[in-house]
């Protein structure tokens, strides 16, 4: 668990030694785990020193949480070897799949949202946190494809795998936004699927526009309208942990450690907002 | 209503076969052009995250054979060894015999071996890390017992042998390479693998060392492995190379029957 206070980074190798050198105020740094599976290594001493100087947050995006072929124990394994290594403020993956048939697709393939798939997901997610033994965040995705049988929304079904298996959810923002543009729905209702304690973390990130599509690239500021849902976000849940995730077409740190600046102003104006507002109430 | 089984083989077989018109199976929702475009993206996303694995696992190939042309053999490569693991270093073992079968790249004969070179030194890239030891016991060993000594290797070192100069060819295509460019194509090679604290090395052996170590890697003792290389070479030094060994720390300790160090 992490305090809602803190604000942190995707911490990227290449931004490894203006990290270690400048040693920036930052809450937590987080990595995807993959990157860290070597037994031994010079990555993974990287993430030793940043271990020791921030909370690290593992964020998996291999272990194909919601496919129906049978889970590797394999990759469970070197999740747990790693979380036994670096001790991590928190352990999270995504409400997605990648593997059918044996087939690894190394993408985050969306779920349909549906009871079955509730269920099954339910099972998973029991799965990896008595493997871990702890509990562990679920992120919402972008999505490119919907499916006919979706019966409730992903943050819904989300709010519900948490209810049920005591994991937390990975707001992603942007993802959320993404979603609400490519779909066509209001992404400030889709928050009222969700209170506040099952909230564990929040994602932002950038997009971009292609070919009449929003695709979450990582590779950009956080938009403004992002930025407007976030505040709204943090009026609503109060202040949750909050990353700047950045992956394709790194820019240089101070980039990053903007974008936490805008991420800690806005959180702490909807904070003071919402004050007033109980005040006024 | 279409299982969560059925939902992911479909969409595992949009993905996988562009050809399959995902746009047209009932278990998407909106207008087909619009799940046809959806499906193009992370049919792209699948080609661009195993392309960015194996040039990870490949650079020098990349180098040699330029960005282009090796996306265009990472989408190849991906079609016949499709990944079958969430964790991406694991991907791309399959490159070397891919390249040998592959006609596109027959001219480029070295290619196969030198992929087998650059898997080898992404293996030793995550190997775990070697530990100190006293270097000094190895030589405390009385000498009617030196046959029986067992070396332990550290993780991550492999020859790899080709006809080909491979080992001059990864080397000339390192950052930090000073001086010639030259490269004999004449000579075939034997590379050494090795681990020195977290920086990889490739080096030259002779058939001697090559003959040695191959042996001695297999678990065979000193005696043995002497014993091999002598009847390869009999100019094989054992003492220069386990000087060698012990200074570039891929000899990390050994064992004698009964005890360990």
């Amino acid at each position: 668990m992490l305090s809602g206070r803190l604000f942190g980074i995707g911490l990227r190798q290449p931004h490894y030694r203006d990290v270690f050198e400048r040693r920036p105020a930052l809450g937590f740094v987080e990595v995807h785990s993959e990157n860290f599976f070597q037994e031994g290594g010079a990555s993974l001493r990287a993430l030793e020193r940043a271990r020791a100087a921030y909370p690290v947050s593992l964020h998996g995006v291999g272990l194909s949480l919601g496919a129906t072929d049978e889970m590797s124990a394999r990759h469970l394994g070197k999740l747990q070897r790693l979380a036994e290594r670096i001790e991590p403020a928190l352990v999270s993956e995504h409400l997605s799949w990648g593997r059918f048939g044996g087939e690894h697709f190394n993408d985050l393939l969306p779920m349909p949202c549906t009871e079955e798939a509730l269920a099954w997901m339910v099972d998973r997610v029991d799965l990896v946190q008595s493997a871990l033994r702890r509990p562990i965040l679920v992120e919402n995705l972008s999505a490119y494809v919907q499916f006919a049988d979706d019966a409730m929304s992903d943050t819904a079904f989300l709010a519900a795998l948490a209810r049920r298996t005591g994991c937390q959810v990975l707001l992603d923002i942007n993802n959320l936004y993404v979603n609400s543009i490519n779909f066509g729905f209001d992404p400030a209702r889709r928050l009222d699927d969700l209170e506040a304690e099952l909230i564990g973390e929040i994602h932002l990130a950038g997009h971009e526009a292609s070919d009449g599509l929003l695709i979450d690239t990582h590779g950009a500021r956080t938009c403004p309208d992002v930025w407007t849902l976030y505040a709204l976000a943090c009026r609503r849940y109060g202040p949750k942990p909050t990353l700047i995730e950045w992956d394709t077409a790194l820019p240089a740190l101070d980039v990053l450690l903007d974008e936490v600046a805008i991420a800690q102003a806005t959180s702490a104006a909807a904070s003071t907002s919402s004050v007033c507002e109980a005040h006024h109430a | 209503m279409p299982s969560l089984f059925e939902s992911q083989r479909a969409m595992a077989r949009s993905i996988a076969n562009p050809r399959a018109s995902g746009g047209a199976s009932p278990v998407f929702a909106g207008a087909a052009p619009r799940i046809e475009r959806g499906l193009a993206v992370y049919r792209a996303n699948v080609n661009a995250a195993a392309a960015k694995a194996l040039a990870a696992a490949y650079p020098v190939i990349l180098q040699v054979v330029g960005p282009e042309f090796f996306d265009a053999l990472a989408r190849e490569h991906r079609r016949a060894f499709p990944s079958t693991s969430g964790d991406l270093d694991e991907y791309g073992a399959t490159f070397a015999a891919f390249l040998a079968d592959f006609p596109h790249v027959s001219h480029l004969a070295y290619l196969p071996d030198l992929a087998r070179l650059e898997w080898r030194v992404h293996e030793a890239r995550a190997a775990a890390d070697g530990r100190a030891w006293d270097a000094t016991t190895i030589g405390e060993v009385a000498s009617q017992r030196q046959d029986a000594i067992r070396i332990t290797w550290a993780p991550g070192t492999a020859i790899v042998e080709s006809q080909f100069p491979i080992a001059r060819l990864w080397t000339l295509h390192q950052d930090d390479h000073e001086g010639e460019f030259t490269i004999d194509w004449s000579v075939a090679e034997r590379a050494l693998v090795a681990r020195d604290g977290f920086a990889v090395t490739v080096q030259f052996l002779d058939e001697g060392e090559a003959a040695f170590l191959g042996a001695a890697l297999d678990g065979g003792t000193l005696g043995h492995a002497a014993t091999v290389a002598l009847s390869r070479s009999p100019a094989f030094d054992l003492g220069r190379l386990l000087a060698r060994a012990i200074a570039m720390n891929f000899l990390c300790g050994f064992t004698l029957e009964g005890t360990s160090t």
